[in-house]
């Protein structure tokens, strides 16, 4: 029944289409073989590559070379702020002003006693201009300690008896012996 | 198959094997092993902050630290070459040969000191030699070290510090160092970073504290004549044999404390060689029966109430009876005719006493109070003792006729050279500082010339008329010490001669304090000068011991701030009355 009806429509639609059916077959297109030259994106990528790479190699070098740098001259800096340290404590040491009184009690200058003072502008003198003297001075040395009297003990005297045929020559006998016994003593 | 089987379970074995090293570094205890990870290769050092320097009223250091470094030795490696390792380490850094020899000789040990605070380049120069000579084993670390460029210079004051202590750094242990320790002592910063082959690693773990350095101390003291001012009571105490001695020099008008000197005193960069008692500052820390530079203050205070004249005759007998004493002069005279100005040239205690009848005993009090007698000066020196001067209402006449001329109360030296110069200062005084701007003590307190207070003690008036008084104690004909004149100019200033109570038994012992108060120029001060020796022991007085010292230390100051003389007559306030048997003993 099918085919009954079929039929008829067939041959009623070539007439009218047949033309438009035969115009609007679809064929495939043939593909279109675009030939995108790959060498240079090949090569654009391989140079980006090592350009990174090599850019990074250069960059972490530098770094260690800035690395380096920065440590030699951390270095450097810790040695020349013990050098200025030094160099002050130098300065310290010369100023101080028991040396500076020192080196010039050494060439014989004393402190002046009493100060005056010369006015430029009229050429008048204030104050009494004194020589200094050495009374002037100050001791800049502590005076050494005393010696305990056990180290300097008085010397031992011993009367001896002289017969006076001996005269002087036996006195000072006596005192040679009293010195050598003395000694024996310190020696025990 | 059977071989497919062995293999599978020797895999399995060996996964299992992993598993279990997996589950070990991962569960039980992972921190540890991340902690030793991050160890590897990574430093973490301390960036010491600087101490802040002590420096005089000029910006000159009176203490500095120095970058020091300790030298230590593995005696595993320096062992076999010892001896000649020792001869090169003693020449070289200065130390002893033998302690050197055994340090480096150690068994059982891996860390010797050699030396401590050897400045960082003298000990790298000497590792380098070291090594160029093929000696092994030898270190540094760091060992911050406190330098006192002038010994002994205001040591009394500024303390010194202990051995460093390897966690927290410097010790300090008296004086400045400990007082002011907050300010001066910094905090230490610290920078973590990684490292290999001994170079930073460019980027990896790196922070880094930055170190607070401390800040600096101004004091008031000027070097140069601190050290003067030190030498001369040295020589004033060797030459008279005293115990001890004491000078302090205060700016007139500021009340600063240009020089505070102590003998005996100690070298600062070598405190333990010296006695433990040398080591505070005895200006603040003795106090004493000033004797009659209080004189001083009592015809202050009588002059402020207008209870007499410089010009008032008062007739001194040779002794006076009172209560139950007799009070005596120190020269011997007969009944004698002395002004008011006479009594404090000659220094008669007798006659200061007939004129200190005239005030009441709680007036005296308060004046003497309103000098700061009996209080803390608190000017920052530690061990202050403020002395006793017993209340208005505790004196007794006899007590108060002591303290008329200057027994029964107690100072010390600061008080009372701050006390003279409210006299110097047309009566106002000016609390003493000895550090500049301010600072804040250990115990709170807040300390320096920033909170230095004034307030008027006695009118100008009065103060101009106890000057002139004091004047007559130089001069030549009527005064006591003329051994204290300064040649050119005006000198206003007091002896004393204390009896001194002794230490044994508490009582006066029949020894001595003098000194000697006084101010220049007289009619436009500048300098106060007070110079006191413990126990002398040939005989002298305020006069002949603490005058010459006095002269000496004020001409030295007068000259180095370049202060001209006044060029105006001294005072001529007549000393005696009428046509009596006026005694001209000294």
């Amino acid at each position: 029944m099918s085919t009954q009806v079929a039929v008829p429509l067939r041959r009623r639609v070539p007439s009218i289409a047949g033309k438009a059916v035969t115009r609007a077959r679809l064929t495939v297109v043939p593909r279109r073989r675009t030939q995108a030259a790959r060498v240079p994106f090949v090569t654009l990528v391989t140079l980006v590559l090592v350009a990174g790479v090599v850019g990074l190699l250069l960059f972490n070098t530098s770094m260690q070379q800035a690395s380096f740098a920065a440590s030699s001259l951390e270095e450097q800096a810790r040695t020349l702020t013990a050098r200025e340290q030094t160099l002050r404590m130098e300065l310290d040491d010369l100023r101080d002003p028991q040396r500076v009184a020192e080196d010039a009690q050494e060439l014989g200058m004393v402190p002046a006693m009493s100060p005056a003072f010369l006015n430029l502008a009229d050429g008048t003198v204030v104050g009494q201009p004194t020589p200094a003297t050495l009374a002037d001075g100050v001791r800049l040395q502590p005076r050494p300690p005393r010696k305990p009297a056990v180290l300097s003990p008085a010397p031992i005297v011993r009367e001896e008896v002289l017969d006076t045929s001996a005269g002087r020559r036996g006195a000072g006998r006596s005192g040679g012996d009293d010195g050598r016994q003395n000694r024996n003593r310190n020696r025990r | 198959m059977i071989r497919l089987r062995i293999g599978f379970v020797v895999i399995a074995m060996v996964l299992s094997f992993f598993g279990a090293r997996l589950i070990q570094l991962q569960a039980v205890d992972p921190k540890a092993y991340a902690a030793r990870a991050a160890a590897e290769g990574s430093v973490e050092i301390v960036l010491p902050a600087e101490r802040g320097q002590i420096l005089d009223r000029n910006g000159v250091p009176l203490a500095g630290s120095i970058d020091g470094v300790m030298v230590v030795a593995d005696p595993d490696w320096t062992s076999p070459d010892a001896h000649a390792l020792a001869k090169f380490l003693s020449t070289r850094l200065s130390v002893d040969y033998f302690s050197t020899l055994q340090a480096l000789r150690a068994e059982d040990s891996r860390f010797e000191y050699v030396a401590r605070r050897v400045p960082s380049t003298l000990a790298g120069d000497v590792l380098a030699e070291a090594e160029a000579l093929g000696y092994e084993g030898l270190s540094t670390r760091r060992d911050p070290a406190r330098d006192y460029p002038a010994g002994d210079v205001a040591a009394n004051l500024i303390g010194f510090l202990g051995t460093p202590d390897p966690e927290k750094g410097a010790r300090p242990l008296a004086g400045f160092e400990l007082t002011f320790d907050s300010l001066l002592s910094g905090r230490d910063g610290s920078a973590h970073y990684q490292v290999s082959g001994g170079n930073r690693i460019p980027l990896g773990v790196n922070t880094i504290v930055e170190a607070v350095d401390g800040r600096d101390l101004q004091t008031t003291i000027d070097l140069d004549l601190q050290w003067y001012t030190q030498r001369v009571v040295r020589q004033a105490v060797e030459d008279s044999r005293g115990d001890s001695g004491i000078a302090v020099v205060m700016d007139s008008r500021t009340g600063e404390l240009l020089a505070v000197a102590d003998h005996p005193t100690y070298d600062a960069t070598r405190p333990l060689e010296a006695s433990k008692d040398d080591l505070g500052s005895r200006a603040m820390s003795d106090v004493y029966e000033p004797g009659s530079v209080e004189k001083v203050l009592t015809m202050a205070s009588l002059l402020d109430k207008g209870l007499v004249t410089p010009r008032t005759r008062i007739r001194v007998p040779p002794s006076l009876e009172r209560q139950d004493r007799s009070i005596g002069d120190w020269f011997p005279h007969g009944t004698i005719n002395l002004t008011l100005a006479g009594v404090l040239a000659k220094s008669s205690n007798i006659g200061t006493v007939l004129a200190t009848d005239k005030i009441t005993p709680q007036a005296l009090g308060r004046y003497l109070s309103a000098f700061g007698l009996g209080q803390r000066t608190d000017i920052g020196v530690r061990g202050e003792t403020p002395g006793i001067v017993p209340s208005g209402l505790a004196m007794t006449p006899q007590t108060k006729d002591r303290i008329a001329f200057g027994q029964s109360l107690s100072v010390n030296a600061v008080q009372m050279a701050a006390a003279v110069n409210s006299i110097a200062n047309g009566g106002l005084r000016i609390d003493p500082s000895v550090i500049t701007g301010s600072a804040l003590t250990d115990d709170g307190r807040t300390v320096g010339t920033d909170t230095a207070g004034t307030r008027q003690v006695i009118s100008e008036t009065a103060a101009q008329q106890t000057m002139k008084m004091m004047e007559k104690v130089i001069d030549p004909e009527d005064g006591v010490a003329p051994g204290a004149a300064v040649p050119g100019y005006r000198v206003a200033g007091k002896t004393g001669t204390a009896q001194r109570v002794g230490a044994e038994c508490g009582c006066y012992d029949g020894t001595f304090t003098v000194s000697f108060a006084g101010f220049a120029p007289a009619d436009d001060p500048r300098f106060t000068v007070y110079v006191v020796v413990q126990n002398p022991r040939n005989g002298g007085g305020g006069g002949s011991v603490g005058g010459p010292a006095f002269a000496k230390i004020m001409s030295y100051a007068l000259r180095r701030y370049a202060v001209p003389p006044t060029d105006t007559l001294p005072s001529d306030l007549p000393v005696e009355w009428g046509t009596g048997t006026a005694a001209t003993g000294r």
